[in-house]
């Protein structure tokens, strides 16, 4: 599904270059549900943003379904993210004010769906993330955890093939996180799509199938190539 | 989607209400000065118009200049003209002076105006009440006096009327005829509403130093006023000796006042134009600060499959519904304030057709132009940069 083939990303700050990622390989199926720690710095966001196709890498190739989409242009681009990858953040990034179903139906939007079949399909969405009683609200009248739900179900609303998530329970409690975890591993057997965690807390890493953990911009363990130790 | 983007738009004008109505009120100041400015114009335009139609635009206004002022005109050649040219219908010479007339106590100052009986057909005065100097009155003690003067001669217990005395120097005239009110014209030297009118040798007798050395004449329907006066200078010079003859053709002033208001009109939109400009300034500094503020929801709405044109076309729609509504409010800012300057001015107020189109028209340019730039600097922005920021 996903190829990443020697992956580099240096930033230029002033006339200093830094290598934030170095020589990164790595291969993720359809279906997949994988974690990603790393400490802070280590360049997990990075990985994710060249993943997500939203930043490129400075060395490297990368294909989807075989494809090669570092060569696509910034609104191919758009197009690829609209259709292929959701996204959700630590801090949700829902617009205030738009309500839930509208936040829902976003990518639906921007993929020209008629506003009607688009509400349709995003209240089906928030229905599967347990808010189906919380359509008309705006995001500032909900709960870290149902913000969260919300901006799941913006993700998924489009049906994408990949689902990118940075620190999704990072702002969360205990229980509320595990609740979003649920929902991710839910969502990962029922729709098949491929679900990528980035996360600090070892608990929720512990719940993929594979992980990955990143350091100093270099893949230092993969939990489907090292057997895990006993 | 365009129904959603509208949405947004004004949710978003409205989030930020204060710094839209900032921009709010440049754009619709300027719109509003535009058309304003351009209405006013329409308005002394029409005015000035007006007046040259009251004093007919056939009329050509005398004056004989001698080496030490003014001159005299040869009386004779002149009322003969009308005989000898075709081009002319009438003509009417007058004496210009002035001083105090006295009516029961009340003592005003006023125009004297020495004048043949033709005088009032050529100026176009009407009569209020009596009649105007006629041919056989030349040596009678008769006076007219134009509206104003009449009013301001009255008193609470004797309004001046047909019959009445009018005192003036040594003399005493009776009071044969009163004009109704008229509109100054922009071509004759005085205004009749604050003239009294005599024969010719009786403002020989009241006006101190008396020379017939105006004259206003008509001209033919068709005549041309320009070889008309030529023609009129050439018959005149002959009796002239040293003096020369001034024609001043009523036509030549409405090309002169057309172009001064054109000029003025001109500056006026010049005027407006640079409010809005202000406007625009207005509008674009609120999208630039609105889109530094709302970076992240760019890079949100890239992330999730915005292409460039949908962010440019969020942000123009915010512009394009403040400018158009900017637009409206101003049609009535500037339709209100040439209401306003009609009625302190007391001259009839019309708009001009071009005024509300062009002021709407050019008010929505601006903001567009104004919101061009950062829409299309917040669709260039980079998805990761925006969605980093804190
Ligand atoms: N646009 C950029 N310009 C310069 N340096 C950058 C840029 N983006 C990231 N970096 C640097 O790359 C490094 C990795 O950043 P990244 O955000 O990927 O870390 P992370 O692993 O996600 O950390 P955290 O767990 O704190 O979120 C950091 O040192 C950061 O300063
Ligand atoms: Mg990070």
């Amino acid at each position: 599904m996903l190829e990443l083939e020697a992956i580099s990303r240096s930033f230029r700050v002033g006339p200093a270059e830094t290598q934030v990622l170095r020589g990164i390989s790595l291969t993720l199926a359809a279906g997949e549900m994988a974690s990603i720690m790393g400490g802070s710095g280590s360049g997990k966001t990075t990985l994710m943003n060249i993943i997500g196709l939203l930043d490129r890498p400075s060395e490297g190739a990368y294909r989807i379904r075989g494809e090669d989409v570092l060569a696509a242009r910034p609104d191919a681009l758009s197009g690829l993210r609209n259709r292929l990858i959701g996204f959700v953040f630590q801090s949700y990034l829902l617009l205030p004010r738009l309500n839930a179903w509208r936040n829902v139906a976003l990518p639906l939007m921007y993929r020209g769906v008629a506003e009607g079949e688009a509400r349709r399909r995003a209240c089906e969405m928030l229905e599967r993330v347990g808010l189906s009683h919380r359509t008309e609200h705006f995001p500032p009248q909900l709960s870290g955890g149902q913000r969260q739900r919300v901006a799941i179900a913006r993700a998924l609303v489009g049906e994408p093939a990949v689902l990118l998530a940075d620190e999704p329970t990072g702002a969360l409690d205990p229980t509320t996180s595990q609740e979003i975890m649920d929902l991710f591993l839910e969502m990962n057997a029922a729709l098949g799509v491929l679900v990528l965690i980035i996360t600090h807390d070892p608990g929720v890493a512990a719940q993929c199938r594979r992980r990955l953990v990143l350091e100093g911009g270099a893949l230092a363990h993969d939990s489907a190539r090292v057997p895990a130790p006993c | 989607m365009l129904k959603q983007v509208m949405l947004e738009a004004v949710g978003n004008l409205l989030a930020s209400r204060q710094r839209s109505i900032l921009a709010l009120v440049g754009i619709m100041v300027g719109a509003g000065a535009v058309i304003a400015m351009l209405a006013v114009g329409g308005i002394a335009r029409n005015e000035t118009l007006r007046q040259f139609r009251q004093m007919g635009t056939d009329t050509l206004l005398l004056r004989a200049e001698s080496a030490n002022g003014l001159g005299t005109l040869p009386q004779a050649v002149l009322e003969e003209l009308p005989r000898t040219l075709p081009e002319v219908r009438q003509i009417a010479p007058f004496i210009l002076g002035g001083g105090n007339a006295g009516h029961e106590g009340q003592v005003r100052s006023g125009t004297f105006l020495g004048v043949t009986e033709q005088f009032a057909a050529v100026a176009r005065l009407t009569l209020a009440e009596g009649r105007f100097l006629s041919r056989h009155d030349r040596f009678e003690p008769f006076v007219v006096l134009g509206a104003g003067m009449a009013r301001e001669l009255s008193t609470p217990y004797a309004r001046v009327r047909v019959g009445s005395q009018i005192r003036v120097g040594r003399y005493v005239f009776t009071v044969i005829g009163v004009l109704a009110e008229s509109l100054q014209s922009p071509m004759m030297p005085a205004d009749a509403n604050q003239a009294l009118f005599f024969s010719l040798a009786n403002a020989r007798r009241v006006i101190s130093s008396p020379q017939l050395s105006w004259a206003v004449a008509r001209l033919a329907p068709e005549a041309d006023a320009d070889a008309a006066a030529e023609r009129i200078r050439a018959a005149l010079a002959p009796a002239m000796r040293e003096q020369s003859v001034q024609v001043q053709s009523a036509r030549a002033l409405i090309a002169g006042m057309q172009g001064q208001m054109r000029l003025f009109t001109l500056l006026l939109g010049a005027v407006g134009s640079i409010a809005l400009v202000l406007g625009g300034v207005g509008v674009m500094n609120i999208m630039l600060v609105s889109i530094q503020e709302r970076r992240r929801e760019i890079g949100l709405r890239l992330a999730i499959g915005a292409r460039r044109r949908d962010i440019s076309t969020l942000f123009l729609a915010e512009a394009a519904t403040l400018s158009v509504l900017g637009g409206v409010l101003g049609i009535g800012l500037g339709v209100a304030g040439a209401l306003a300057f009609a009625r302190m001015s007391g001259w009839a107020f019309s708009l001009s057709p071009e005024a509300i189109p062009v002021g709407a028209g050019v008010s929505v340019a601006v903001g567009v132009f104004f919101g061009f730039y950062p829409a299309v600097m917040a669709s260039r922005l980079d998805p990761i940069v925006a969605l980093r920021t804190e």
